[in-house]
């Protein structure tokens, strides 16, 4: 019994093992192997026919197979090789595209140029002391902090007064949320046109600019217009004491404003308005307004859950409504903020299609998933585009980690 | 199931058969960074269509606006185009030296009639340890200033022969109310390459001309040498006066390379041009407005760029080059056609309709096909150049593309925000960032 017992486990693990990874991927080398041989070989019609069918029936087949081998398992056994087979292909699809992706990466961060010869930790060094790298990381910094900050307050606020509203609740939620409708791309083209700039004199087609340059009188006493025919004359913006439009996307000088004119890089305590990453800021502004309206539809759902007894009882008792809100709502939105804090920060980690589209990281605006593909495919430096990519996986680290821990957290409650 | 299976590989490998006999059908994948549908895609497409009726090879050029990452993929996925198509010579070298590229001897290319045709300092641009990779292609020109006559003129102005003259003439400009030069250098991702090639047409007409220039591109002197900074300095002339250039610092760093020019077009309140001069290579007509493209060669021409310390005929171009990643019979008889004589006739008569204005770098190609008289008379000046061996290529482009596409570029554009204060410091950053 003992003995038929043990070879049975010995098979039920054999057959583990096969429904694991070993058929997964047969299947995968085959299909590799048939179509790189094919693929310059027969007509590009067959080949496409061939690739939609063997792909689409592969996962039909995949569990055909499985089951069969499964099927002369001993019964006892079956349960357990079913989960297997289930969870089996995508551990290994995982493996495959996630996991060795990530071990080839760290190894090549620690590789030179073409990843040939092994550099030590010089990339490492080259990330940290590099002046454009440094740029690269305090601008992902103040990204981090500033758009998961705004978009959660701003968001809290808009969910809450939003749902104070008497009528015209989902309009208003609409309107916030219509942005995430938007694709990161979409939204970057739209801005870049508000921040637009065209040299003098051409009519300023950017809404900031356009602003700056309308209003206010020339030094002769003429008005400013942004290239206005009025009475067959084109009344234009170039005469002396007219506002002159900025280049808001690579703008770093706040002296350029009125408010700040008289500021010098000398000043003990406004110098760092001379140097200020005002571009950046206006880059993450374009972030802001795309996820304010995911934050505020989270929160909305979550103050809604606020059972209205307590928000009444402290009405009873007095409290103001800023009180309510500090002491009664935050409280319970609280796990809320971090689950949206959490998917933010991944989010601005990852973020790349903003400063792609609007100044592909010119004007020190750069980011380290953008400065990643620069040193990839503009450098061809496999080992420093190596060295960013792990920078973000470690930036992400501690988030999934207290994440982690926060639903066990939960469980445990 | 099962024969119905080996049935169907059975096909498969007739097809298989039934193709790789002749040339007749095989698809050649031609892979380039001007866009598949913009005027230079459709043009170099064109280029083809002769070929593919003569030969039956079917040549299919695909462009992207990403070409450098998306072809970087192809080739680490190991399924490469045919033939590349680089913007800069630089990486051809580049990725001749990771072995991914096949020698142009491999190809069954004569050599010595390549460098005779095509003069053996483009040549080089694609050489590694003398085994030439690269394919020159298509040329253009730098030294040149775009001007509109008629404003010159009206008003009086000469054009200059010399840099002194240059800046008098734009002093007179500044005295009368108006702006002497355009200049806009922002380009997506590649902001700053416009204030390199000035530096360049200015190193190749001070210091010791041409001599200097190699020796400065190739880092034999360093980038912080009295030379190169002395270059800088004339550059910052022009960036940094002020009144110079339309729109100050904000614009020349803010204004789109191709947009830079749009203000010669343009006549403010008082009649008045935006500017007046606008140095900027051959290309530039592709980017005007459409009204402003009609009148080329008689209402918006060029003159070349003045002479400085050093009297030369010294001409600054760029130009592209191709190499091959995938080796077939095919493959082979496609870059036999772009080495030849008559690849260039579709683009420089202008099949496409698209009004390209690229210009051949074989030396032997007849200029009177070119279909614009402007086109025409950038390729006689190219040509005596290049014969001449005072063509000079884009220094950045030949530069490391840390400092090439990165540094030099950076730093240049730093320059133009910070004044001639930060000239320093940009030469000594792009310095230390040699690798």
């Amino acid at each position: 019994m003992s003995i038929k017992s043990d070879s049975n486990k010995l098979l039920s693990f054999g057959v583990r093992i096969i429904a694991f990874s070993v058929f997964p991927m047969i299947w995968f080398l085959s299909q590799a192997i048939l179509f790189r041989e094919i693929t310059n070989r027969i007509p590009r019609a067959l080949l496409i026919f061939l690739a939609i069918t063997i792909g689409s029936s592969f996962i039909f087949f995949l569990y055909a197979g499985m089951n069969k081998i499964i099927s002369y398992a001993p019964k006892s056994y079956q349960e357990g090789l079913y989960g297997a087979m289930f969870v089996g292909p995508a551990i290994f699809l995982l493996g495959l595209f996630l996991f060795y992706p990530a071990i080839r990466t760290i190894y090549l961060s620690f590789r030179d140029k073409w990843g040939e010869n092994s550099v030590g930790l010089d990339n490492y060094v080259w990330a940290f002391s590099d002046k454009i790298m440094q740029i690269t990381i305090r601008n992902q910094f103040i990204w981090l902090v500033g758009v998961v900050t705004l978009a959660i307050m701003i968001g809290l606020i808009v969910a809450y007064v939003s749902d104070k509203l008497q009528k015209g609740e989902a309009v208003f939620k609409s309107i916030i949320f219509l942005p995430m409708a938007i694709s990161g791309v979409g939204s970057s083209a739209i801005f870049k046109f508000i921040y637009a700039y065209r040299p003098p004199p051409l009519t300023q087609i950017g809404f900031l600019n356009g602003l700056r340059v309308t209003g206010g009188n020339d030094d002769m006493g003429n008005p400013c217009k942004n290239n206005i025919i009025e009475n067959g004359r084109k009344i234009d913006y170039v005469n002396d004491g007219c506002t002159q439009p900025i280049g808001w996307l690579q703008q770093r000088d706040l002296t350029k404003f009125t408010s700040f004119e008289n500021v010098t890089p000398d000043d003990s305590f406004f110098s760092w308005l001379v140097n200020f990453p005002l571009n950046t800021i206006l880059l993450m502004i374009i972030m802001v307004w795309m996820y304010t309206g995911f934050a505020m539809i989270v929160f909305s759902a979550a103050i809604k859950a606020v059972p209205t007894e307590i928000t009444e009882a402290g009405r009873i008792d007095g409290a103001s409504e800023a009180r309510i809100f500090l002491s009664v709502i935050m409280p319970y939105v609280k796990s809320t903020i971090v689950v949206v804090a959490t998917y933010l920060t991944v989010t601005v980690l990852k973020a790349y299609d903003i400063v792609f589209v609007t100044t592909r990281g010119d004007f020190e605006t750069n980011l380290l998933a953008v400065k990643m593909m620069d040193e990839f495919s503009k450098f061809l430096h496999f080992g420093r585009a190596s060295t960013v990519s792990i920078l973000i996986f470690i930036s992400v680290v501690p988030i999934i980690v207290l994440n982690v821990f926060r639903n066990k957290e939960d469980e445990a409650l | 199931m099962r024969k119905s299976l080996i049935g169907l590989l059975l096909i498969l490998s007739m097809v298989a058969v039934a193709c790789g006999n002749s040339l007749e059908g095989q698809e050649v994948i031609y892979f380039g960074a001007p866009a598949t549908d913009g005027p230079d895609g459709q043009a170099i497409q064109s280029s083809f269509d002769q070929f593919t009726e003569d030969t039956g090879i079917i040549v299919t050029y695909v462009g992207s606006e990403n070409f450098e990452s998306e072809l970087l993929a192809q080739i680490e996925a190991g399924n490469p185009p045919n033939i590349a198509l680089w913007p800069q010579p630089g990486t051809v070298r580049a990725q001749a030296e990771a072995g991914n590229l096949i020698p142009l001897e491999d190809l069954g290319v004569d050599l010595e009639e390549y460098r005779s045709n095509f003069s053996p300092y483009l040549v080089g641009l694609g050489e590694v340890d003398g085994v030439p990779y690269g394919g020159a292609h298509a040329v253009n020109l730098k030294s040149i200033v775009w001007y509109q006559p008629a404003e010159f003129d009206s008003r009086g102005y000469a054009i200059p022969d010399t840099w002194d003259e240059m800046i008098a003439l734009a002093d007179q400009i500044v005295a009368e109310g108006m702006t002497p030069f355009c200049f806009g250098m922002y380009s997506n991702g590649a902001t700053g390459w416009l204030a390199t090639d000035w530096m360049e047409d200015i190193m190749l007409r001070t210091g010791n001309g041409t001599t200097s220039y190699d020796q400065w591109v190739n880092h034999e002197i360093p980038f912080n040498d009295p030379i190169v900074k002395n270059a800088a300095t004339y550059l910052s002339q022009i960036m940094h006066t002020d009144g110079y250039v339309v729109g100050g610092s904000d614009a020349i760093v803010s204004t789109f390379f191709g947009d830079a020019q749009n203000p010669m077009f343009e006549r403010d309140g008082n009649g008045n041009p935006g500017c007046f001069m606008h140095r900027q290579a051959s290309f530039i007509p592709g980017f005007w407005p459409e009204d402003a493209k009609e009148g080329l060669g008689t209402e918006t021409t060029f003159f070349p760029f003045p002479d400085m310390e050093v009297p030369s005929d010294t001409v600054l171009g760029a130009g592209d080059m191709w190499a091959v990643l995938v080796n077939d019979e095919a493959t082979q008889a496609v870059v036999d056609f772009m080495l030849s004589e008559n690849y260039f006739d579709a683009i420089a008569s202008d099949v496409a309709g698209t009004g390209s204005t690229r210009i051949s770098a074989h030396i032997g190609f007849d200029t009177s096909k070119y279909w614009s008289p402007t086109t025409q008379k950038q390729a006689d000046f190219l040509k005596a150049a290049l014969a001449a061996n005072v063509f000079r290529f884009d220094g950045s482009d030949n530069m490391p593309p840390e400092v090439g596409s990165g540094s030099f570029w950076s730093e240049m554009t730093e320059l133009a925000v910070q004044g001639p204060g930060y000239i320093d410091t940009a030469l000594d950053t792009i310095e230390k960032s040699w690798p």
